[in-house]
């Protein structure tokens, strides 16, 4: 019971991080496109939902392990 | 973050009194946040309070360990489904050494096994189970011997069918998809295939239930693994084909939408990259089965049945089930079920699967004979002495098992690199993605480009489209599953090679170390040469006459009643040679020099130099060919019968059959030898002469030859021990391979990295070649590995589109990354045809005459 509070605690904390920092990378990639204006609307979208699965994929195991370990230490 | 104290009770051992109880106590009270600490010597067991923020596990551990005692722990073999690559590897054993207890978890791709130390009653093998089946894969407990055995090939089947299912669904349907694909090229064709299929809705339809049926396996464990912050290859697949199929339903259902139109709807790359991927599954299911091959051979020589004599009857009874001490019966073809003594009857056994011995063994009486072995000629009774999982048998299943599922340094680099590559490989698809999407695309891009070996045009395809194909062939492209299985495979079937040859290595890292020696050191007794004196040269004196017979007679006669080992020595060697002994009619021992007898009227004086001069025999005349004797390392007796000079009797410990060999050998394969021995100089240096050894460390005392090793160790070099004794355990340890001999102690053979099962000094070459010819699969299969992504990546990232303007598909990606797994495969499994060079020398001269003169016409 105790590793599943833990594993709850340490996937809410990492959330809180790995999301931001998606996102973040998401909404950078359409801002760029958009200002850019030699983008069709459907290709900065779809971009920007590919930038946001990768940017989760990268950094969903790095935030999650070092939440992990830093938990640990405390 | 709240407190919080938990309760825990830690297992301790290796305490006997009240006073290790109070050093536990003060050990684990000193930690911060441990309280309430009550040790109990009953129970064997530390009870106290914690507080996980301030300490963990691995400190009270060490806390008590530091004070000399230890925290029991029991191990468990887990087999574990779903692993394909050696990130999976890493994310099992780091889901397993999270959980607390858990002191170490070792994953082997392989045999699909995690080995888990684990602190009994803190973590139980079903949190184990469950902490596997989080990160996506599936873990239950390993059973032993032949239902392990049965439970392994089942599963094995099992995927080897589950893919196979996949393979044929994906294939077929895979087929129709690309037949449709390209309905335009068919030419004539077209007339056979109905034009419906050319439908984009229908090519949709059609792929939906491959993504969505063998290709679900991908996107559940990907996702399974994901929430628990890993990533592995069915993350790249999952990615790879959800975006083709992705794009390919909006280009369909939206064909307006700007990612294409039409003329990008890229079904047919989800359909066969689905069918590709699940292809080299099938096929690393296959043949992967093969390379564990020598663990099944092993357990199939266990024999299932014995024929025990109780009662003065016969009865057959399970092998499993036999006892120490029954008496059992075993005819002609028969194998031997458990391991024993002869004690009635003759006969032969072929020990070949056991030991490499190709001859057949003979017994008698008192011989011990080993279960697994099969009887060829005779018919003989043996009582049992080892049964179940003492047998020599079991004994060796259980270490060729350890050994496949330890990991080699280098196995370890390569999976943390692998483990981490694929996260590389993500950031590499944003970049790639990136690049094209800003840059590429506006510079490069030709409506008329096509994929390599494709006809299929590039036409239409937006600025998204064509960043994401790169990209999503980038991710298929670089799946590290060669990479993962290089090592492993490779050392699983040079273990498995080794047992066959009767050399046993311990572990993945022997073999490694092993590769890499350029010095063994030998201990001299029982090693090199026999360790008990035999006679070598009978000199009888010219001033008698008597022959070299009369001579060794006479000696053996006075030294029949004699216990001393070279007495025994002189009775022994006069026995096999013929010669008839009587008994003395007096006998006499003077200690420290020699014995007198009389017999048949003459005065035999037997003993040392000091003996003859003090009785006054002078020995001139034979004084030079004496120190030559002693020159040679051999111990000279003089004889005098009727106080005159008769002659000489050398005795000496006598070189193995195949010591020479051996030495020369191994000098072949540039290895430097080196002896070790308390001997005196004199002595260990005319042995190393006759022997060819290099390098003599002679007058070492037992408790120093660790320290000899360590010298050599110093100098850089990359040094082997080999040795028997109790007094060589020690250097056995220190050297970077210990190799202890079959018939030596049971201390040296624990020591060791390496055993020789049989007495033959030249197992050491078959240790050394298969070492090599391992570690070069290792490096073979990681250089073709790395050289596939190596030169995958940058084509799959699109550098060949500006000069060529060709890209790679993702589906041709797919094909290229099973080919790579599978050509690491086939290449392990040559592994199976190699043989020691000794054993090549053994076979031909086995050759019948007529064999031999027909395959030299033949050449």
């Amino acid at each position: 019971m105790e590793h599943e509070k833990v594993e709850k605690e340490v996937a809410r904390r990492s959330a809180q991080i790995y999301l931001p920092i998606s996102i973040g990378a998401a909404l950078l990639f359409f801002l760029i496109t958009t200002l850019n204006g030699d983008y069709e609307p459907v290709a900065s979208f779809g971009g920007t939902v590919w930038i946001l699965l990768l940017s989760l994929i990268v950094s969903m195991p790095i935030v999650i392990s070092a939440v992990k370990k830093r938990f640990q230490k405390e | 973050m709240n407190k919080t104290q938990l309760d825990l009770s830690i297992p301790i051992s290796g305490m006997t009194c009240a006073s290790c109880v109070s050093h536990v106590e003060g050990a684990l009270k000193e930690l911060p946040g441990v309280s309430n600490v009550v040790v109990n010597l009953a129970t064997n067991k530390a009870g106290l309070s914690y507080d996980p923020q301030q300490v963990g596990l691995a400190d009270m551990r060490r806390a008590v360990e530091n004070v000399g005692y230890a925290v029991s722990s029991a191990e468990i073999v887990l087999d574990v489904k779903g692993m394909t690559c050696a990130s999976c590897v890493a994310h099992v054993e780091s889901a397993l050494n999270e959980l607390d207890g858990v002191n170490e978890a070792i994953v082997n791709l392989g045999l699909g096994t995690a080995r888990v130390t684990y602190i009994p009653g803190l973590v139980s093998v079903s949190a184990m189970k469950r902490a596997v089946r989080d990160v996506g894969y599936e873990a239950q407990e390993r059973s032993e011997g032949a239902d392990a055995l049965d439970r392994e090939r089942q599963a094995r089947e099992e995927e080897i069918k589950r893919q196979g299912r996949y393979l044929l669904i994906a294939g077929l349907i895979g087929m129709i998809v690309m037949i449709g694909t390209f309905y335009d090229m068919l030419g004539s064709l077209k007339a056979f295939v109905p034009e419906f299929l050319s439908y984009k809705w229908v090519i949709g339809l059609l792929t939906t239930p491959i993504v969505f049926g063998p290709g679900r396996q991908f996107f559940v464990n990907s996702w399974r693994g994901l929430k628990h912050g890993v990533t592995d290859m069915n993350l790249l697949y999952a990615t790879g084909i959800g975006a083709a199929y992705g794009i390919a339903v909006i280009n369909t259902l939206f064909p307006e939408a700007g990612f294409g139109g039409e003329g990008a709807t890229f079904f047919e790359s989800a359909a066969l990259l689905t069918a590709f991927i699940i292809l080299g599954r099938w096929l690393e299911a296959l043949t992967r089965g093969r390379t564990s091959e020598a663990i099944r051979k092993l357990m199939k020589l266990q024999p299932k049945i014995a024929r025990v004599i109780r009662d003065g009857q016969e009865e057959e009874i399970p092998a499993d089930e036999v006892e120490i001490d029954d008496l059992i019966a075993v005819r002609p073809g028969e194998a031997v079920p458990v391991d024993g003594a002869v004690v009635e009857g003759y006969s032969a056994l072929d020990e070949s699967m056991l030991t490499g011995e190709s001859m057949p063994v003979e017994k008698k009486t008192g011989d011990n004979v080993i279960g697994g072995t099969i009887n060829k000629t005779g018919a003989f009774k043996f009582k049992a002495m080892r049964v179940g999982k003492d047998t020599a048998l079991a004994q060796i299943i259980k270490l060729v098992e350890d050994a496949q599922a330890s990991k080699a340094p280098i196995q370890k680099l390569a999976d943390w690199v692998a483990g981490h590559f694929i996260l590389g490989v993500h950031m590499l698809a944003v970049a790639v993605f990136v690049f094209w999407f800003f840059f590429g695309y506006q510079m490069f891009f030709d409506p008329n480009s096509s994929f390599i070996m494709s006809p299929y045009k590039l036409g239409e395809i937006g600025v998204f489209g064509f960043s994401l194909l790169l990209s999503v062939t980038v991710l298929v492209i670089s799946c590290p599953c060669a990479v993962g299985l290089a090592t492993p495979s490779a050392m699983m079937a040079g273990t498995g090679k080794a047992a066959e040859f009767g050399v046993l290595f311990k572990g993945a890292e022997a073999i490694e170390n092993a590769s890499k020696l350029d010095t063994i050191i030998f201990d001299k007794t029982g090693t090199l040469t026999k360790g008990e004196p035999s006679v070598t040269d009978v000199v009888a004196s010219d001033e008698l006459s008597i022959n070299n017979e009369q001579l060794l007679i006479a000696a053996a006669t006075a030294e029949k009643n004699s216990e001393h080992p070279l007495g025994e020595a002189i009775v022994q060697g006069a026995e096999q040679r013929g010669l008839n002994l009587v008994e003395p009619d007096w006998f006499n021992s003077i200690p420290g020099h020699g014995v007198e007898a009389k017999t048949e009227g003459s005065e035999i004086l037997l003993g040392n130099r000091k003996l003859m001069k003090e009785r006054g025999v002078d020995f001139t005349s034979l004084i030079s060919q004496a120190e030559n004797l002693e020159a040679n390392g051999k111990t000279v007796m003089f004889v005098a019968v009727n106080g005159k000079p008769a002659g000489l009797i050398a005795v000496a410990d006598t070189l193995k059959q195949h010591t020479v060999e051996a030495i020369r050998r191994l000098h072949k394969m540039g290895i430097e030898t080196a002896m070790i021995t308390g001997d005196n100089r004199r002595t260990a240096e005319a042995i190393a002469r006759e022997v060819g050894i290099d390098r003599v460390l002679a007058e070492v005392l037992p408790q120093d030859k660790a320290e000899e090793v360590k010298k050599l160790q110093a100098l850089g070099r990359k040094v082997a021990m080999v040795g028997d004794g109790v007094n060589d355990a020690p250097a056995l340890a220190q050297a970077d391979v210990g190799m202890a001999i079959g018939s030596g102690t049971d201390v040296a053979k624990e020591t060791g990295d390496v055993i020789l099962i049989k007495d033959d000094i030249r197992d050491v070459i078959v240790a050394l070649e298969t070492a090599r010819a391992t570690m070069r699969k290792v490096k073979q299969n990681l250089f073709w590995a790395f050289v596939y992504n190596t030169l995958g990546i940058p084509l799959g990232a699109g550098l060949l589109y500006p000069f060529a303007s060709l890209v790679i598909s993702p589906e041709v990606a797919g094909l290229m990354m099973a080919v790579s797994s599978i050509s690491v495969t086939l290449n392990t499994l040559l592994l199976k045809r190699f043989k020691p060079s000794i054993r090549l020398v053994e076979e031909t001269s086995n050759l019948p005459q007529a064999q031999l003169s027909g395959a030299q016409a033949a050449d």
